[in-house]
């Protein structure tokens, strides 16, 4: 915590009592500062003087938005937003500079790092809908386009691959992104994939690039660059199909990884999501999901050892493949020619039977 | 010491005092309590009735109504023309202006107060107004709100190893109309439609229903598509939403046939270009004219004479033709580029956050130039 306390500092004004202004930090967040009593009253006495805060080296002379409250005859101010770490702060008493502090920058053992990039496996559909970016810090929101790049047979960059939204898709600590690569282009007939035509293109291989300069909320930049080749395939205009899976059962009475083989990759982040197991009194068994193998097969790591019996494997239909098929219906259905659902059920699901 | 403590204890009463009163109803009639909202993010604003703001939070994937208590009536408010407003931000922020994020912007149609969401590199949100040149934070502690979540996830939703949730959708545009707040999201998972139309003052048998809303491409393929802004406005005496998605832009759909668990179709009456996302649109009614006007991401602002779309009128629930869609409404390119933000002022005036040229991000209101809407 040591390290965290404030450094800088440079007594002005009264040197009635030893004082010093400290940073008040929630978690790696500088929220606040104790501005100490012998910088608040006037040195003639015990009149109080107008405190501001400003940013130094800000244009002009703005004191900064916030919450000034006393305590202990201390002034605490708490900005609205946090004091950014490495710059430098000036508190001002009645206009004139009693105090400046700096913010230390993170710790540099603190970089974020870029632990995964979803799909994991080499080969996809021309018709990709997703990538996911597994981060280990939360990142820096509203900034992915500037710092992701799709390089095409390690020549071409292809501008507008991906769609630039806003807000971006985080997961609730900002450290896994949805990208989508555009589906105007990958929707066959709409003016963005006549034109330009769809993002990856069969029998190309592209160069997945996430630069480097990406910070984290902390403000420390990613080791990267980091890069992800990918060959492209023929097009995936096929439903996942369950019925097609292998499940490999553990012995009853052991704690071992159910391990499901689904045939294909499919999508990650659906497939931590979409899948559940009930015994045959239609209890939930409590446990920890997790990929394997390229998202081709799932593990189901129980918290309890497997008791002898019949199970079932209930599977969310909206899991869908890495083209954005899912298990009811196509990412796009020709109204003219397909049927436009196998099945409406919520649910398909498997059997099983742990001996 | 002894007036300090006898402080300390006056402050320890007032605190049981304040602690006693926090989330008491209040008295707007809209089902508000006070207290604090713990607002994680601001992704998109919009304006109720009597000041109460709507707040699409998506962090935490709910929307909360706040009670600005701005009701005072303005005709007209002053006119706006702040340069580098971005750098006059950052600076009260105490931060530089690449650590700030413009989210969303929206006027109180009553005081013509603008309302703007800036979001903080380390992810806090913040809610400022503007006001002439005055720029000033609006508190969001101790304040009458209602709040109704979006995500109704089974209490078993799968998590990842250290328990949070996978599945995560945002809040893309928010509006209010006729006692309903609409919402349209996205999914980190799936490429679909998440419109809401919830009624307020919300209720705790609050249906939030997601409907389910397609728009068909050149009557060939269909797909479930999410949309990216929307606004309502009447059309032939019918009342309309008219969404712009990520992927096609302009598709039509009347409010009345927006019911939770039915299959809308609705019809695309233009495609406006490839590689450009909508960000804003808003309805203007000026000079005996209706125009929709649209920002893009890399179009200029587009003007839609609603009587174009008027003369489109049609079937509203089968695919367009062919040549239709790719045909589609006239509009207007407007001259002004890289809107980032719009909303409209008053009657007359839109309001815009814009990067010019040179590099800086302006705030504007179009005074003195009734022609933009001519």
């Amino acid at each position: 915590m040591c390290n965290l306390i404030f450094f800088v500092f440079h007594f002005y004004a009264c040197s009635e009592k030893s004082s010093e202004i400290q940073i008040r930090w929630t978690g790696d967040r500088a929220t606040g500062l104790l501005i100490p009593e012998g910088v608040v009253k006037n040195p003639s006495g015990n009149s109080e003087q107008h405190i501001t805060v400003h940013l130094i080296a800000s244009p002009g002379s703005v004191s900064m938005l916030g919450n000034f409250r006393k305590q202990n005859g201390d002034i605490i101010f708490e900005p609205l937003v946090p004091f950014t770490r490495g710059l430098s702060y000036e508190v001002r008493a009645d206009g004139n500079p009693v105090g400046e502090i700096e913010i230390p920058a993170a710790d540099a053992a603190d970089a974020p790092q870029l632990v995964n990039i979803y799909p994991t496996q080499d080969t996809v559909p021309e018709n990709l809908l997703k990538i996911y970016l597994q981060f280990s810090n939360p990142m820096r929101e509203g900034v992915s386009a500037n710092h992701v790049i799709l390089l095409r047979n390690d020549a071409d960059t292809i501008k507008g691959a991906f769609l630039d939204l806003q807000p971006e898709l985080w997961n609730e600590d900002r450290t896994l992104l949805t990208l989508w690569l555009d589906p105007g282009r990958i929707k066959r007939d709409l003016i963005p994939n006549k034109t330009l035509g769809t993002p990856l293109q069969q029998g190309s291989h592209y160069t997945f690039i996430v630069d480097g300069s990406w910070q984290d909320t902390q403000g420390s930049t990613l080791p990267g660059p980091y890069h992800k080749l990918f060959f492209v395939l023929h097009r995936d205009s096929l439903s996942p199909d369950p019925r097609q899976w292998n499940v490999y059962t553990p012995a009853a009475g052991t704690s071992e990884e159910l391990d499901i083989n689904l045939g294909s990759a499919l999508d990650y982040s659906l497939l931590n999501t979409t899948l559940r197991i009930e015994n045959e009194r239609h209890e939930f068994i409590a446990g920890q999901w997790g990929t394997g193998d390229e998202e081709k097969n799932i593990l189901f790591l129980p918290e309890k050892s497997w008791e002898r019996g019949k199970y079932t494997l209930l599977i969310q239909t909206r899991l869908e493949d890495l083209a954005g098929n899912n298990i009811n219906r196509l990412f796009e259905v020709d109204v003219r020619t397909e049927t436009k659902s196998k099945t409406t059920a919520d649910v398909v699901t498997i059997s099983f039977e742990i001996n | 010491m002894k007036k300090n403590a006898y402080l300390l204890v006056l402050a320890a009463a007032i605190g049981v005092a304040v602690t006693a009163f926090t989330y008491r109803s209040d008295n707007s009639g809209y089902g508000l309590t006070l207290g604090n909202p713990e607002i994680k993010s601001i992704t998109a604003l919009a304006f109720g009735p009597d000041g109460i703001l709507f707040i699409g939070d998506s962090k935490s994937a709910t929307i909360f109504a706040i009670d600005t208590k701005d009701k005072t009536t303005a005709d007209k408010s002053s006119a706006i023309d702040l340069k580098a407003v971005d750098q006059k931000i950052a600076s009260l922020l105490g931060t530089k202006v690449e650590n700030i994020a413009f989210q969303d912007m929206a006027v109180n149609p009553l005081s013509k107060k603008i309302y703007i969401a800036i979001q903080h590199s380390d992810g806090t949100p913040v809610l400022l107004t503007i006001d002439g040149d005055k720029i000033q934070a609006v508190s969001l502690t101790d304040i009458a709100f209602s709040s109704i979540a979006l995500n109704n996830a089974p209490a078993e939703d799968a998590k990842d190893q250290r328990g949070r949730s996978l599945r995560i959708s945002t809040i893309s545009d928010l509006a209010y109309a006729d006692g309903k707040v609409m919402a349209s999201g996205l999914s980190s998972q799936e490429f679909s439609s998440t419109f809401r139309s919830m009624t307020f003052p919300f209720t705790s048998k609050q249906e939030a229903a997601s409907l389910e809303i397609y728009h068909a491409a050149h009557g060939q393929y269909e797909t479930a598509s999410p949309i990216k802004t929307f606004t309502t406005a009447t059309i032939n005496n019918k009342k309309y939403l008219i969404a712009s998605y990520t992927c096609t832009p302009l598709v039509l759909f009347p409010l009345d046939e927006l019911k939770p668990g039915t299959h809308v179709k609705g019809r695309t009456v233009a495609e406006m270009g490839s590689g450009n996302q909508p960000i804003d649109m808003i309805t203007m009614n000026t000079n005996g004219k209706s125009f929709l006007i649209m920002s893009n991401s890399n179009r200029p602002v587009f003007r839609v004479n609603f009587k174009n779309i008027e003369s489109f009128q049609g079937s509203l629930t089968t695919p367009v033709e062919e040549n239709f869609a790719t045909e589609g409404v006239a509009f207007v390119n407007m001259p002004i580029t890289n809107v980032l933000q719009l909303d409209k002022l008053d009657e007359n005036r839109m309001v815009m956050l814009q990067r010019k040229l040179n590099g800086s991000l302006d705030l504007w209101s179009s005074d003195n130039q009734q022609w933009l809407l001519q």
